[in-house]
């Protein structure tokens, strides 16, 4: 039970005198600092306790009024508390706060609470404030974990959504696509040109610097151990099959992977929050169609076109080590490369780099629309795009390894 | 100028916009406006759609940079860019943004509760009844381990607005803290901002179309208009009503204050 009274009851008659403050200038002089307080305990009767509280009662000195307050009822059992406020200058919020924690002190210990004589513009704020609110659960504690068996059902069911959601969306988009394939003129898309030249054009110079690179490496390992044996020319063999069958798909689907599958799952996720996508398919539009066709038609074209230029780029790379770390002339360089490497094996890269790009182009736009809520889960369907599409490339290389071996493929 | 406002004006300006020029660009959408806004005074900022309110709310909250002028605030003029950390301005205001903002990741609570983690070093527990307070000042009491996404947008609205009002802050800045709010809560929402205002004396900056709950708060409101890009009426809300022989000024109180038979004259 709380009473608050208004000013001009209950005069106290001092007994017993406390001081603290923040500035220690507390006392008997009522010019108090800005930030500063005090309190006066005075022990009318028996049964009652009475405290004055002074200056300004805010977030700056909360937590030390609450501590004065907390030291003065604490040994003070079955009492009626009593606080004057008519001498507040300013209370605020943490002041309140401070109020509400004194009041549940009070009430453990079997005391009264009264606040008292508070001032007009204090009156106001404090019936804002409803005293009994402490007894409500917390709701600032972090959530306790649930258990063990309740956490791995969650999983499990998160699992099955997620396949599902999967499963649903690969229908969705082939679906799509085949109509959007076969009816051009209909299908309604997000500018494809744009699409291309963000996904192809935008990551020529980065593909450039890591094949050339990536071909230099190749060349130089090679060269470490050929040179033993004398067999130098080798290595534009190995660098140009290795290039052109695995490392160059491999890397320009890596860089697209980290630029474009990550930008469409941001981008449409970032949709699906705003709810844009809401808005697309209210319009008559179908949000798979309109979005996702064109980023995979996009992927699918630059990702080989990405590929071949790696491809020339890597050979170049070796051919440059090759020059100068195994006194090769390009001349010989190039004669070898033209030897052993077969147009297949360049079509062997370029097909599977086209499974990856739509790969790639499916999985952010799957990611992008499974994402719910705010901005923490647009972040995570990022990152997953990213290590979602990595590992599927892995697998899908795998695939095409074993493919191209047992059925001997071109 | 009735009695509170005498006292008010009585008042040292706490925030001067001196000379304000303002826009996008090449695209000036305010020009040279000057007003001074009490402290303790509630100032609405009106005006029609598309007229620049927002973008001078921005200029006056440090976001954006004005082409001329400044604005200062409690002595200190604010620069565009500046965060809470260096500029100590930026700790005394309190903003809600017209599209909410609240953290996302967040439940309501942590949400309200951010500020004060931040810029306190008050015990869990007191932030805690602080946190408790503010929502259920602006009606969330039950709704505070959600999350913004599973709130209506009103909800959101208002918790925005708690979230403002964690720090007791000497300034309130609101861009449309009513829009999208039904009328009860809407009343409600003014009964708080007046009882915040009058016992801890804080200055809000309202901007709102919201006619009813101008003519309840505000002590002064200036109106904005989109060809003069300037300021066309300023006073209390009542005297534009009741005064104003500029016909944009009544066709905006009068529009949508006079009831149905009002509406018959709009296209
Ligand atoms: N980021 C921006 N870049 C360029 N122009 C902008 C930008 N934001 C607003 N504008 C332009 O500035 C003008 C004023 O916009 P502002 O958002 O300030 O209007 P407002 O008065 O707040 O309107 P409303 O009541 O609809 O919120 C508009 O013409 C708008 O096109
Ligand atoms: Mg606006």
């Amino acid at each position: 039970m709380i009473t608050v009274d208004l000013p001009g009851k209950n005069k106290a008659n001092p007994k017993t005198t406390d001081r603290s403050g923040a500035g220690g200038s507390a006392g008997d002089a009522p010019n108090l600092g800005p930030s500063e307080f005090a309190l006066d305990i005075h022990e009318k009767t028996f049964d009652e306790l009475s405290l004055v509280l002074r200056g300004r009662l805010w977030v700056e000195n909360a937590e030390e009024v609450r501590a004065a307050l907390m030291r003065a009822v604490e040994h003070e059992p079955l009492k009626n508390v009593v606080v004057d406020l008519s001498e507040i200058d300013y209370i605020d919020s943490s002041g309140a706060a401070v109020l509400m924690e004194l009041h549940r002190k009070c009430r453990e210990m079997n005391n009264m609470l009264k606040l008292a004589r508070a001032g007009p513009s204090v009156r106001r704020f404090l019936d804002l404030v409803d005293f009994d609110h402490f007894k409500d659960k917390p709701i600032l504690r972090p959530r306790a974990a649930p258990p063990l068996l309740v956490q791995i059902g969650g999983g499990a069911e998160r699992i099955y959504h997620t396949v599902q959601d999967i499963i649903m969306f690969i229908g969705a988009a082939s679906i799509a696509l085949y109509e959007d394939l076969r009816h051009p003129r209909q299908a309604k898309w997000d500018p494809l040109w744009k699409l291309i030249e963000r996904s192809g054009s935008d990551a020529v110079p980065i593909v450039a610097i890591l094949s050339f690179l990536m071909g230099a490496i190749l060349a130089f390992q090679a060269a470490i151990q050929l040179r033993k044996f004398g067999a130098n020319v080798f290595v534009a063999d190995l660098v140009s099959v290795s290039i052109c069958l695995e490392m160059g798909p491999l890397l320009a689907a890596i860089i697209v992977a980290g630029r474009s599958g990550a930008a469409y799952a941001a981008h449409i996720g970032a949709m699906q929050v705003t709810e844009e996508v809401d808005a697309l398919r209210l319009m008559g539009v179908d949000p798979i169609r309109y979005l996702v066709s064109p980023r995979i038609v996009a992927v699918g074209l630059t990702l080989p076109c990405l590929t071949i230029f790696a491809d020339i780029v890597g050979i170049l790379g070796g051919c440059v080590v090759s020059v100068f770390a195994l006194d090769l002339t390009p001349i010989t360089y190039f004669n070898q490369v033209g030897r052993v490497l077969e147009v297949s094996d360049v079509v062997k890269g370029l097909i599977k780099s086209f499974a990856y790009g739509v790969e790639i182009a499916a999985i952010g736009c799957l990611r992008g629309f499974q994402v719910r809520g705010g901005a923490e889960s647009v972040g995570q369907a990022t990152t997953s795009a990213v290590v979602t599409s990595v590992f599927v490339l892995t697998v899908t290389d795998a695939i095409f390894a074993m493919f191209y071996h047992y059925t001997r493929f071109l | 100028m009735n009695e509170r406002q005498s006292v008010l004006a009585a008042n040292d300006p706490i925030i001067s916009v001196r000379n304000v020029t303002a826009g996008y660009g090449d695209e000036i959408i305010i020009r040279d406006i000057s007003f001074d806004v009490f402290a303790g005074e509630i100032f609405s900022i009106l005006g029609r759609s598309g007229c620049g309110k927002t973008t001078l709310f921005k200029v006056m909250t440090g976001l954006l940079e004005p082409v001329e002028g400044a604005v200062v605030i409690d002595g200190e003029e604010i620069r565009a860019g500046e965060s809470a950390q260096t500029g100590s301005v930026l700790k005394k205001v309190g903003v809600t943004f017209q599209s909410g903002a609240l953290f996302t990741s967040m439940t309501l609570a942590e949400n309200a509760a951010f500020p004060l983690r931040l810029h306190t070093r008050l015990p869990a527990d007191t932030i805690e009844r602080i946190v408790k307070l503010k929502l259920s000042e602006v009606g969330l009491e039950g709704f505070e381990e959600l999350l913004p996404a599973e709130l209506s947008g009103g909800m959101r609205k208002r918790a925005a607005l708690a979230r403002a009002m964690a720090l007791d802050p000497k300034i309130l800045f609101f861009d449309e803290p009513f829009a999208g709010l039904d009328p009860v809560t809407s009343a409600t929402l003014d009964e708080t901002i007046l009882k915040i205002n009058r016992s801890l004396g804080t200055t809000m900056v309202i901007v709102t179309h919201e006619l009813a709950s101008i003519l309840r708060t505000a002590d002064r409101v200036i109106m904005l208009d989109r060809e003069e890009k300037g300021i066309i009426a300023q006073g209390s809300p009542q005297e534009l009503r009741d005064k104003s022989d500029d016909p944009r000024v009544r066709d905006f109180f009068n529009r949508s204050a006079s009831g149905p038979d009002s509406n018959e004259k709009s296209p």
